[in-house]
């Protein structure tokens, strides 16, 4: 058997050359690419400006290709929402009339109406801080879909979150609980906010529907931990009145909350929703166990 | 003296080439009918001329880069002609060096055409021409720029690939190139270490073609800043020393059947 070994040809010195010339270059870069991408964070962008504000025109000179548009202009919206999120914007200037030609182009884009008016209505700096104008982009949205339901119900939740005009949203889901396909607790949550006019059961009611309905595991989170708060709010509640009551008849405060347990007030000590047991603190308040995972600060 | 010489002949070539006079015939006719576009707005007659203008002159010169570029090595291959010039003393190197100049050459007499229209329709617009209008200059020596390095890439393919690949292959990188400030965004929002570092590496190694567009600024009159004249200026310098360097070592150690 016979070994044969073939050594790598020796590069050229040009070659040698070339290959230094080529890692010095590209390590060059990156400080230039730095200091170009540092100066450029600080420069003010130019003026914003929608060249075509028309979504009519648009849709004349579409060639007939206005629902391919449609999706450019809510690709658009999105990219223009989300830029303006991460460089914590406050000025969302072109999404109203981004939204509108989106939805000239196509006035049967639903999710440019649902989504477009969350953008819209929340809260700077979580969106643009402009309800009405969510409200006029819904309004046109429910004209040109009469029988989608869930534009009325995003109506309702803007008056409800955003306007805290109760009537109004009770108003509203219950236009949308008239639709066909509506769901059945439209017609309950506009009985609701009728009557209670924000109160914390309506509350309890409306994330109880997201936290059903949610696709979105975060979402679904946030609601669900939502209704925790709401739970250990009303048991604080409910063992505040126990320990009055205790006061009361023993002519003395509860030094614990195991003192309500041993006077037969309780059958055990109280846990809130996440399993942790409540406190009773030295002024005679209930209050949260240190390694609750209930935020009460999410009803604030 | 050898690579001026081939540089001269390829510009000489690449003018006798059709396309290149379709391509600005119809680069002029959109910016004249930018006009147009601007008596049809309403208040941004000029900054939609401003900015029509430069993007044609900008994607025009992008189609002309891209596929004159191609060809510059692969035609000399196919048609044989690399045969009789390597076998002169001219070294492949030179060759490489002398076509790219060339083309470059040719880049900037269509982009010196289309600047003059540009500017022609800008001055049937206002009826003047001021001296900030100069600033326009900027943004077109950056389309230049960046038309430079989109030539780079395409010897570089051109090098390794056949004419339709290398087509392909650049179009994806000049793409790539503009969008590589999201790369680094979705390497700063990353919770993976790793993902992150190799986000860093593209962002930092591909070309970014992000730092030339400056059209959107100069539409609205705003100066150019000193430090993107001079870190652009060293950054498509060295940029094109890499992908010469690249091309040379890819081209000298091809061989030829």
């Amino acid at each position: 058997m016979t070994l044969s070994s073939a050594s790598a040809p020796e590069p050229k010195p040009r070659q040698r050359v070339c290959w230094v010339l080529l890692l010095l270059c590209l390590l060059g870069l990156i400080p230039i690419q730095r200091r170009i991408d540092s100066r450029r964070a600080n420069d003010t962008g130019a003026a914003e400006v929608l060249f075509l504000p028309s979504g009519e025109f648009l849709r004349q000179f579409s060639l007939g290709y206005e629902g391919l548009l449609a999706d450019i202009y809510w690709t658009r919206v999105v990219q223009y929402f989300g830029r303006k999120r991460l460089a914590h914007s406050t000025e969302f200037t072109l999404l109203g009339p981004l939204l509108q030609i989106t939805t000239d182009l196509d006035p049967h884009l639903l999710v440019a109406y649902r989504f477009g008016s969350i953008f819209l209505a929340d809260k700077v700096p979580q969106g643009a801080g402009q309800p009405q104008e969510a409200l006029v982009l819904l309004r046109r949205g429910i004209v040109a879909n009469p029988d989608y339901w869930r534009l009325w119900e995003d109506v309702g939740f803007i008056y409800y979150w955003d306007l805290k005009d109760y009537p109004a949203a009770a108003r509203a889901f219950l236009a949308g609980s008239e639709r066909p396909g509506a769901m059945d607790w439209m017609r309950v949550l506009a009985a609701r906010v009728a009557a209670q006019g924000g109160q914390l059961d309506t509350s309890k009611f409306l994330w109880s529907e997201i936290a059903h309905q949610a696709g979105n595991a975060q979402i679904r989170k946030n609601a669900e931990d939502h209704l925790m708060a709401f739970k250990a709010e009303e048991d604080i509640a409910k063992l505040d009145e126990l320990l009055a009551l205790f006061n009361s008849r023993q002519g003395r405060p509860a030094r614990s909350l195991q003192a309500l347990v041993v006077a037969g007030y309780l059958r055990s000590l109280p846990r809130d929703p996440s399993g942790v047991p409540y406190l009773l603190d030295p002024s005679g308040r209930v209050r949260l166990g240190p390694r609750s995972s209930v935020d009460l600060g999410l009803l604030e | 003296m050898r690579v001026a010489t081939i540089a001269l002949h390829t510009f000489k070539e690449s003018v006798r080439q059709k396309v290149l006079y379709n391509l600005v015939a119809f680069a002029l006719l959109l910016i004249g009918a930018a006009i147009l576009f601007g008596s049809i707005s309403v208040g941004v007659e000029q900054i939609i001329l401003v900015t029509l203008g430069l993007t044609s002159i900008s994607v025009f010169g992008l189609l002309i880069a891209i596929f004159i570029g191609i060809d510059l090595v692969s035609k000399e291959i196919e048609r044989r002609t690399i045969y009789n010039i390597l076998s002169k003393p001219v070294s492949r190197v030179e060759f490489i060096l002398g076509k790219y100049l060339g083309l470059l050459l040719t880049l900037f007499v269509n982009t010196a055409v289309m600047t003059a229209g540009f500017y022609a329709a800008l001055f049937y617009q206002k009826g003047a021409l001021v001296r900030g209008d100069l600033v326009f200059l900027g943004a077109v020596y950056f389309i230049l720029l960046e038309l430079a390095m989109v030539v780079g890439i395409a010897v570089v393919f051109s090098c390794i690939s056949t004419p339709v690949l290398s087509v392909v292959c650049t179009f994806c990188l000049y793409v790539i190139g503009n969008f590589s400030a999201d790369l680094r965004v979705f390497g700063q929002e990353t919770q993976n270490a790793l993902l992150g570092t190799v986000c860093d590496i593209l962002y930092y190694s591909l070309p970014n073609f992000g730092n030339f567009n400056v059209i959107s600024q100069v539409a609205h009159a705003e100066k150019i800043p000193s430090y993107l004249w001079v870190g652009n200026s060293f950054y498509a310098l060295l940029y094109l020393v890499v992908l010469m360097s690249i091309a040379i070592l890819i081209f000298e150690e091809r061989e030829f059947r």
